[in-house]
């Protein structure tokens, strides 16, 4: 099965998705591997539509994001996403790519049967083709402050972390906030207003366990909330849509369990 | 972007439930919610039997003949089913939420083990419920 849901069942009617353009056909004798892909243009009228693109196979990188750049090089201009290191770091090319949230440009294409079926980031605004509008959760983001909070006066030289101390960072600590979790998770789509949604509790979680920071019991205050917090339901979409492995579902659990074990 | 201010104003949401891939976690999710609401539907059913059992024989004839007939009997079967999914669901958190198993492959694992247990725990019960 490939969703739940038909394609543009229950959506908006501003949001519902037509039928595109169709560039190039099946040539014979090439590898040509077929590209849906989202678009939207803002600067015209008309709404979202789905756009066919027939790609050489044995003329391409062997990612998406290779993909990607060869139909804006070569066929398409007007296509646009965002994309910046290529080598799964940066987190700009998040996208819906066959069904789940990754980067673009760490997804091989030979790792997907039949059609790429490419959509921007699960229920967030769109802003044109696969850029999505994350005001909304970076918004969310400062307010867990991920920063280092400190009370007592500053050392001369840096503030000191064991290596074993810095070992419990591990695994949360290398979030680069493509937001790929928050995109996946039915929670958000749902209560994204209120919720703070994988990535921003994971970070939330970081900054908690962190050695050096002093500010636990405020961070936990600021989470001890219905929706903020306790609306993950553990349904794991965000861990295994994280395209740097990580377990967004097991930070917040832990958060969970810190707020249980401070009351005693 | 764009300079348009009322299209900016109202952007198109990108699809959701219309483009992800189901997963079995997820698909365990959704299953624990409609158990639950199922539960909770199935207490009116609960709340008739001990009414009428309080009732007088008479009325609890009545329960009993619903009970015993076809869609009594689906009804009854799907509720046993709906009560353990939802309590192995339960089960299933729990271990989650001591920060357990969220390791790949043992949410899977996690997964099919409720789906398995509810179903095959369920046929035990309704056999030995005809044996005795």
């Amino acid at each position: 099965m490939k969703s739940f849901l038909p394609l543009n069942w229950g959506l908006p009617g501003g949001s519902r998705i037509a039928a595109g353009k169709v560039f190039g056909t099946a040539e014979p004798g090439a590898r040509l591997r077929m590209f849906q892909v989202y678009r939207f243009d803002p600067d015209n009228t008309g709404g979202p539509r789905l756009d066919t693109y027939y790609v050489n196979r044995d003329d391409c990188g062997p990612m998406v994001l290779d993909a990607l750049i060869k139909i804006k090089n070569e066929i398409d201009p007007t296509l646009t996403f965002r994309r910046s290191c290529r080598e799964g770091i940066c987190g700009s090319c998040a996208m819906s790519i066959d069904g789940r949230n990754w980067l673009a440009c760490t997804q091989p294409i030979d790792d997907i049967p039949g059609a790429v079926r490419i959509f921007p980031l699960n229920h967030f605004p769109v802003v044109k083709d696969l850029v999505v509008d994350l005001n909304h959760a970076l918004a969310q983001h400062r307010l867990i402050e991920p920063w280092l909070k400190t009370e007592t006066p500053a050392p001369e030289k840096e503030r000191l972390q064991t290596p074993e101390d810095h070992a419990k960072l591990d695994g949360y600590y290398e979030c680069i906030l493509c937001f790929c979790c928050t995109g996946g998770c039915p929670s958000y789509w749902w209560n994204g207003d209120r919720y703070l949604g994988p990535a921003v509790l994971l970070q939330a979680y970081r900054w908690l366990i962190d050695s050096r920071d002093e500010a636990t019991g405020e961070r936990l205050d600021r989470l001890e909330d219905p929706f903020r917090l306790f609306r993950c339901h553990t349904i794991m979409n965000c861990t295994k849509t994280c395209p740097k492995k990580l377990q967004p579902a097991k930070a917040i659990a832990m958060t969970k369990a810190m707020l249980v074990e401070r009351q005693h | 972007m764009t300079d348009n201010r009322e299209r900016a104003m109202d952007r198109p949401r990108s699809p959701d439930l219309q483009v992800y891939r189901p997963t079995l976690t997820m698909t365990m999710s959704i299953a624990h919610r409609t158990t639950g609401a199922a539960l909770y539907l199935g207490m009116v059913l609960f709340v008739w039997w001990l009414v009428a059992a309080a009732a007088g024989p008479a009325a609890y004839a009545v329960e009993q003949r619903f009970m015993r007939s076809l869609p009594g009997l689906i009804i009854l079967f799907g509720f046993t089913w709906a009560a353990l999914h939802h309590t192995l669901g339960g089960v299933r958190h729990l271990i989650w939420d001591t920060g357990l198993a969220h390791d790949y492959p043992w949410r899977e694992y996690l997964a099919r083990a409720t789906l398995f247990g509810s179903l095959s725990l369920t046929g035990i019960l309704w056999i030995i419920g005809y044996l005795t």
